[in-house]
């Protein structure tokens, strides 16, 4: 690979992993079209070298987030009981359809998701009161000299939004969080934050559950997943300290723009 | 559960966070510098060794959270953890005999 071709994907690994990082989305959603459509790299490849980053992205913010005690470990836990028999189902079943129709799937997905987030982005999911109970899958969070309870509502609803979420990411390489995230805000009474950050922490296993089907068939470029990966991995990590001073509904208008804008574009493209 | 045996799970949770960041560290160490040489050096078994570290770092990470929590006696999760890596160790499966 030309040192030139490296560095552009070091700094596209790099942008993806960034805001993958601060959304707690991985970056897939941004790293698969800008391969495609800008590299003119096949999908197949692109979707390979976007799991090997989110791989990248999830460890490096999940450093960081662990140590800050934002990743609820056993909401991930349950969760991951449903992304990961999506995440294999998905990888598997990628072969089975078209260039178009993952398009398609992909950019439907996205857009509906962008909805849901602009629809909700005024909801808040902490309670003030420290005495409330928060559940076994439910925590604690500080925010500055605050301290808030959140509890989790809606199990089956958060566990089905995982194995959507794992098919999704094993099908089209976005590691899951692009539905976690807003599924988990929105519905499941999770803030923002706890959100991003346990999801960052979780998608790491959704996209190991498939990217080794992808590696047996070829379809991982060494040099391609290299570049990105290590872009990636310096992107996450500033991206998910920038998250921290950013405000949440911030977080929340920026992901629906980006879902919106991102998931119109791959279905204009599918049609 | 009382407060005393909810702070004691709690306190468990937290070595456990601890143990897992300081492994994902090493993996992620170790893999950052073969990626970086594999590109440099444009030599391919460190690109190989690299990403198949990177796959791997996850595998590893929920078989230490099922150890740790097998250590903590919290045997729903431990179950739930061991349902993950048998899907996982399943992906590795199905690519091996492709």
């Amino acid at each position: 690979m030309p040192a030139h071709h490296a560095i552009v994907y070091l700094l596209t690994g790099a942008a993806s992993g960034i805001v993958g990082a601060m959304l707690g989305i991985g970056g897939g959603v941004f790293l698969v079209p800008l391969l495609t459509l800008a590299f003119h790299v096949p999908i197949r490849a692109a979707v390979a070298a976007s799991l090997v980053s989110v791989i990248a992205t999830a460890t490096a913010s999940s450093t960081v987030n662990l140590d800050r005690g934002l990743v609820n470990m056993r909401l991930a836990m349950a969760l991951e009981v449903a992304t990961s028999l999506g995440g294999l189902g998905g990888g598997l079943a990628a072969s089975l359809l078209s260039t178009q129709q993952l398009f398609l799937t992909f950019g439907g997905t996205l857009a509906t998701m962008g909805v849901l987030m602009v629809m909700r982005s005024g909801r808040r999911n902490v309670i003030a009161d420290m005495s409330v109970d928060p559940g076994r899958l439910g925590g604690y969070l500080e925010e500055g000299e605050d301290s808030y309870v959140y509890r989790l509502r809606r199990l089956p609803l958060a566990l089905g939004a995982s194995l959507v979420a794992g098919a999704v990411s094993g099908l089209l390489g976005l590691g899951g969080g692009i539905i976690k995230v807003p599924v988990l805000n929105t519905f499941c009474g999770i803030p923002i934050r706890v959100a991003a950050a346990t999801s960052a922490f979780m998608i790491g296993v959704t996209a190991a559950a498939s990217v080794f089907v992808y590696f047996a068939r070829g379809d991982v470029v060494l040099p391609l997943a290299s570049a990105v990966a290590l872009g990636a991995l310096a992107g996450s990590v500033a991206g998910v300290r920038i998250g921290q001073r950013v405000e949440a509904r911030a977080l929340k208008i920026g992901m629906a723009v980006v879902l919106l804008v991102v998931g119109g574009r791959m279905a204009l493209e599918a049609l | 559960m009382t407060p005393a045996g909810a702070d004691a799970r709690r306190g468990g949770l937290e070595r456990l966070e601890d143990t897992i960041e300081a492994g994902l560290t090493v993996g992620l160490g170790l893999s950052t510098v073969l990626l970086a040489a594999g590109l440099l050096f444009a030599y391919t078994p460190a690109l190989l060794w690299g990403i198949l570290l990177l796959m791997l770092t996850p595998v590893a990470r929920v078989a230490v959270v099922t150890v740790g929590l097998a250590f903590e006696r919290d045997w729903t999760f431990t179950l739930v953890s061991l349902f993950v890596l048998g899907v996982l160790a399943s992906g590795i499966w199905v690519a091996v005999h492709r």
